[in-house]
């Protein structure tokens, strides 16, 4: 099982030591690897594990005041280690990166509204706790709040943002087998990975200074590792839908720079009881259809899809909510990527079902992964 | 137009040697007013300028009380981020040792530590040498200097000291040395602009490591968001700070430099206007000497019927003409002596901002027009008296004295009158307060005791005239002097007061330098005891950052020798819109070992005793007078817990600085402002040990290359007084140039003197005179005078100097100084004055030692 959706840590992760002095094979030694044997336990694991070189918690989710207008947002918080034993007593030695990503999709007004963060821990201005879900980055948090996950970010200079309280209605499903997820040929290319997949959510979006009560259904992932990837990808596509039928998929392609999938390529589907089914690159089609061209970056993005899992008799059309849902990441991670919420509609089983999720699509701005990622 | 070209140009290219001496009397009148005040623009537009750059986009800035804010604090200003973006900075001055440079000076920079992920908003850091120099992401820059020993410097600073990205440099901060790699270099913008260059760029993280200052910041820069009014921003934040931190525009730091430096600034403009008050003599006598010599065109011109204002026009013309000349040669050349002059204050000024970020700026037409305004008015108000003396002759008696010469006359009654009401204004003056901390009335008092000496040089010389020496004993030259020179009382009565008033200058400031000196020496002598001082950089240890080390410390206390060791830590604070310095001791190590000279109570051991374990200061004399605070006050002042009165309970005499100090003990000072790393040591040996080797053993014990400074108490005291006499360098410059230039009058009175007597020296000539005797009259006419404007000037310096010591130097710096005479100064500078007056005197006695009857000119 890989999960390579997460390209902005990763980038982060691997271009950095690529700067620092001192050869990378040394910092690699500091840090912990993935192991096969180790045990997720919740809601322990949601905390911090600073062993590791690079760590994320990722929230998505789709949301509607009472008069309708939806919206779709995306938090992210990523950790990344740059030197595990600073030298330098100061606090204000480098020990972590901590990067945050903001986006407020307003549907109706067909916006996408975007911030970033990038800090050291320093004084405590960002930081995750070792003991409990507490991640931080400046203003923005989350937090658990007994069994919920208390999440806040707003963005003060254009006034957007969300204050929302996600409560799980499902149990954690670890990806791959137990959470260890092997992501490339090398042995110590892997993570360890779980997501909540059900989050109902209650709270309030602000957008243009003004809050709006809001609720829907919210998608918290947590991944944590020190070595990842094999750079030959051009890319990849990865989505999360939660269906109405109770049940929700996750899955992604990996784009080789020849125009082939590659065989890592995965997914999980989770039954309305929470159980979880792997997927391999197999067991899934994923068909791009109608594009759309940014004119920030000139990347050409497929914003309708099709979504096949023929084992599971489910065939979907996945459409953007709106076609303009680029992250520009110039301050903090320097990559360009689509990110952003959709809509999902088809048949399962002979049966129609519609839901709604998230969308990343990375590589399609700039140069290949692989050179971004040298 | 054309009969001032007849009337005035003709006579003034006639007399070229007296035209030209005015001229440039004026000019370098001019020339050092000019550089004054340019030199004083200097020092604070170079703070202003290195502090713009330095500051970027801030809007404001959040500082503690003295020594930075705790960095503990700083998690709990979140909330900032609601106005703005936020970082936090240290800033430093250092000293960079590029490595394998042998024999090359290691050389002061400012080093700048910030966040680079929050600081990027702020300040412009166009590194240079990457592929694509826009191309620096942030996390790239941070990945430049996460490394402890990663430094960015500028390509400039590179470029002079043949350093390139990977050299190895070693950097001082007080007595520490720190191994750093050059890891970029930075384009000229930004902070990268100030001081040449001297610039480098660190993480805070190293840098708090370099400058020993782990925990804290200097100060947290905020950069307001867009449309957000800054004042009412600033109002906010300070509502909601917690006690101990204080917000601030940037430029309020530029204010209080400013006037820390107001009164320093005031007294040298002051000084400078000594120089453009002989031009004004200068101006008068050759007017004077026009109109006397005219007498008979005068009369012309009124006869066929040209009125009086005509008249006085034409005079005043020529004083305007001779100060445009003066001014225009004036400006310029003081741009040049500014040059010289920062040069010369830069060891004066306390900061290094000021002393080196100082680039003279191109003369500016306000700086011009202000020299055409004060030379142009001074030398018409110079030339109003002679001039209206003109309009106010009768062709009858214009036309009678043909020969030009006035007549000798009577004691002049009105003079006396008029310098009697002038000293009655210089005693009322003398006791007024300062304005605004500016001795105003002190220096009004000096001038009117200046302008009370010129009036009674005339007077003086008609007494001294009537005293006849016995014969026998005198050359008949002497003789002949003494009547030659009564016959024209009133014209070289301007030429002896111009140099009078220099020399009344010259003796004054030296006597105030004198006492000043004499009272420094006595009180260096008294108050440093300890026989080992350990600074942590070179200069003074007051108000200055670098931090003596730990290491030092314990190696110091280790020496056997070693009985105390007391250690002396200052921070700069604002207070009441100026900056002081909160300094602090062990007091009971004072107490034991020490002798500070207290001004009240006189007992300053109880003083001391009762500050001990509360929250009590003493304090300097120049605070004391400055804010106007007395033994048992409650002062105010900023803290670390927030604003704290402090009970003042002594007045110490300090010559260290004018800022004003205050000191407390130092486990008061721990409770305030922390409990930081000294910035001074002071140690006292045990009987008999010898300083210097106990110097030199702590030295070795601390190995080789540490940049440590330890002084014996003889050596201190000798570098104490290096100091005084380098700060006084260029007092005694701007006197020089004074004298100079009214000794030029001397010898164009002379000279003028002279021509008007070929007549009457080609008749002694005629009578068997040789040119000898003729030469040695002239010489001892010039000496006569210079001896004469001597006195005055003695008297009249004595005068001025007790205005300088109890009126000026007590307002603007707040220093006792006990009155001394420095005779041997006076003595040496006395037989000088004599000699130059004699040497004045040959150029024209040579003159008129070739005079004869015939060759009598037609317009003499």
């Amino acid at each position: 099982m890989t999960r390579t959706r997460r390209l902005a840590a990763w980038t982060a992760a691997c271009a950095l030591p690529a700067c620092l002095p001192g050869p990378a094979a040394a910092q690699e030694a500091e840090w912990r690897q993935a192991r096969p044997d180790y045990v997720l336990q919740l809601p322990g694991d949601h905390a911090s594990h600073p062993d590791y070189r690079i760590e994320w918690w990722y929230y998505t989710g789709n949301l509607a005041a009472a008069d309708g207008r939806r919206f779709g947002y995306q938090v992210t918080f990523f950790r990344v280690g740059v030197d595990a034993r600073p030298a330098n007593p100061s606090r204000w030695a480098v020990r972590d990166l901590h990067m945050a990503h903001l986006a407020v999709t307003d549907v109706d007004g067909g916006r996408h509204l975007t911030a970033e963060r990038l800090n050291r821990a320093g004084v405590g201005w960002a930081g995750a706790a070792t003991d409990t879900l507490e991640v931080w980055n400046e203003g923005w948090r989350v937090s658990l709040d007994g069994a919920a996950h208390r999440l806040q970010a707003r963005e003060d200079r254009d006034g957007f943002g969300v204050d929302l309280r996600l409560t799980p209605a499902k149990p954690a499903v670890a990806h791959g087998s137990n959470g260890f997820s092997q992501k490339g040929a090398q042995p110590g290319n892997a993570s360890h990975y779980y997501s909540l997949t059900r989050l109902a959510t209650r709270g309030r979006v602000l957008l243009d200074g003004q809050a709006l009560d809001v609720e829907g259904w919210s998608w918290m992932d947590h991944e944590f590792g020190t070595s990842f990837l094999e750079p030959s990808q051009q890319g990849w596509d990865w989505f999360s839908l939660q269906l109405d039928d109770g049940t929700e998929l996750m899955v992604y392609v990996l784009r080789r720079r020849d125009g082939s999938i590659d065989p890592h390529s995965a997914g999980t589907l989770v039954d309305a009881a929470g159980r979880a089914t792997a997927l391999d690159a197999g067991d899934f089609r994923l068909v791009p259809g109608r594009t759309w061209s940014s004119p920030a970056s000139g990347a050409a993005y497929p914003v309708a899809w099709r979504v096949a899992v023929p084992g599971a008799g489910l065939d979907l059309r996945v459409e953007a909510v709106v076609d303009g849902q680029e992250l520009s990441t110039g301050e903090s991670t320097g990559v360009t990527y689509w990110e952003g919420a959709v809509v999902a509609a088809g048949m399962r089983a002979g049966q129609p079902v519609r839901g709604r999720g998230y969308l990343e699509m990375t590589g399609y701005a700039g140069p290949p992964m692989s050179e971004v990622l040298r | 137009m054309s009969l001032f070209r007849w009337f005035i140009l003709r006579s003034l290219r006639s007399d070229l040697p007296r035209t030209a001496v005015t001229i440039a009397g004026i000019a370098v009148g001019i020339a050092v007013v000019i550089a004054i005040r340019l030199a004083n623009a200097t020092s604070v537009l170079g703070f202003e300028t290195a502090l713009n750059a330095m500051s970027g986009r801030t809007s404001l800035e959040i500082a503690g009380a003295g020594s930075g804010v705790d960095e503990a604090l700083l998690a709990e200003l979140g909330w900032l981020r609601e106005y703005g973006l936020v970082s936090p900075v240290i800033e430093g001055d250092v000293l960079l040792d590029p490595r394998g440079t042998a024999g090359a000076e290691a050389e002061l920079v400012r080093l700048l530590g910030v966040d680079i992920l929050r600081d990027r908003p702020f300040r412009d850091y166009p590194l240079v040498g990457g592929a694509d120099a826009q191309a620096f992401t942030t996390r790239e820059f941070l990945a430049l200097l996460t490394d402890p020993q990663a430094v960015v410097l500028t390509e400039e600073l590179a470029r002079r000291r043949g350093l390139d990205v990977d050299s190895a440099v070693d950097l001082i901060s007080g007595d520490r040395r720190v191994g750093l790699v050059v890891q970029g270099l930075l384009g000229r913008e930004g902070p990268a602009e100030v001081l040449d260059g001297n610039f480098i760029l660190m993480d805070i993280a190293a840098a708090q490591l370099a400058l020993d200052r782990l925990g804290r910041v200097d100060r947290v820069d905020v950069r307001l968001a867009e449309g957000l009014d800054v004042a009412a921003a600033e109002q906010a934040i300070a509502g909601r700070l917690p006690p101990g931190l204080t917000v601030q525009r940037p430029e309020r730091r530029g204010a209080q430099v400013e006037k820390m430096l107001a009164a320093f600034h005031f007294n040298l403009t002051a000084l400078s206007y000594i120089a453009l008050l002989v031009g004004m003599f200068l101006v008068y006598n050759t007017v004077s000497v026009t109109v006397i010599t005219r007498r008979a065109e005068i009369g012309m011109l009124r006869t066929v019927g040209t009125p009086r204002r005509a008249v006085l026009a034409l005079f005043l013309g020529q004083a305007a003409a001779l100060a445009l000349v003066g001014c225009a040669l004036g400006a310029p050349l003081g741009w040049l002596l500014a040059q010289a002059a920062v040069r010369m204050t830069a060891s004066t000024v306390t900061t290094f901002w000021v002393a080196s970020a100082a680039q003279v700026p191109p003369l500016a037409p306000e700086d011009v027009a202000l020299a055409v305004a004060v030379g142009l008015s001074l030398a018409l108000a110079a030339a109003i008296v002679p001039a209206r003396e003109a309009a106010r002759l009768t062709p009858v008696g214009a036309l009678r004295n043909e020969d030009g010469l006035a007549p000798a006359g009577g004691l002049p009654g009105r003079h006396v009158a008029g310098a009697g009401l002038l000293l009655a204004a210089a005693a009322w003056c003398a006791t007024r307060p300062a304005v605004a901390g500016l001795p105003v009335f002190g220096l009004l008092a000096a001038l009117a005791v200046v302008f009370a000496a010129a009036l009674l040089v005339p007077p003086t010389l008609y007494v001294l005239q009537r005293v006849r020496g016995p014969r026998r004993w005198m050359p008949v030259e002497s003789e002949l002097a003494r009547t030659n020179l009564g016959g024209v009382i009133r014209r070289v009565s301007i030429s002896v007061a111009a140099l009078a008033v220099s020399l009344a200058m010259m003796v004054a400031i030296a006597i105030m330098i004198g006492s000043f000196r004499e009272t420094v020496a006595y009180w260096v002598g008294q108050t440093l005891q300890a026989d080992l001082f350990v600074a942590a950089g070179r200069g003074s240890p007051v108000g200055a950052r670098a931090t003596v080390s730990a290491d030092v410390e314990a190696a110091l206390r280790a020496h056997e020798s070693v009985l105390a060791v007391d250690g002396f830590r200052g921070v700069d604070l604002a207070y009441r819109d100026s900056l002081i310095v909160v300094g602090s001791g062990r007091f009971d190590v004072m107490l034991e070992h020490g002798n500070l000279l207290f001004k009240e109570p006189a007992d300053g051991r109880r003083a001391l005793a009762a500050a001990l374990g509360r929250p009590a200061v003493v304090v300097s004399e120049s605070f004391a007078l400055r804010f106007d605070a007395t033994a048992g006050d409650d002062i105010v002042l900023q803290t670390s817990r927030g604003e704290q009165p402090f009970r003042v309970t002594g007045v110490y005499y300090d010559y260290s600085t004018d800022r004003g100090l205050v000191v407390m003990d130092r486990g008061t000072f721990a409770t305030y402002y922390g409990d930081g790393r000294p910035s001074g040591l002071t140690a006292y040996l045990a009987a008999g040990a010898d300083p210097g080797r106990v110097r030199q053993e702590v030295l070795a014990a601390l190995g080789p290359g540490r940049p440590v400074f330890i002084n014996t108490n003889a050596s201190l005291r000798r570098s104490v007084m290096r100091v005084f006499d380098s700060t006084f360098a260029i007092t005694y410059a701007l006197e020089a140039i004074a004298i100079c230039v009214s000794m030029f009058g001397v010898a164009a009175t002379l000279l003028t003197l002279a021509l008007e007597r070929r007549r009457q020296i080609a008749m002694l000539r005629l009578l068997g005179a040789e040119r000898s005797h003729l030469r040695r009259m002239i010489v001892i006419e010039a000496v006569a005078l210079g001896m004469v404007s001597l006195g005055i000037g003695l008297v009249v310096g004595f005068l001025l100097s007790l205005i300088l010591i109890y009126v000026i130097n007590v307002q603007s710096f707040g220093w006792t100084i006990q009155y001394h005479v420095p005779l041997g100064f006076l003595l040496r500078a006395a037989a000088l004055v004599v000699a130059g007056a004699a040497l004045a005197g040959l150029y024209p006695a040579r003159l008129a030692g070739r005079f004869h009857l015939a060759e009598r000119g037609a317009d003499a």
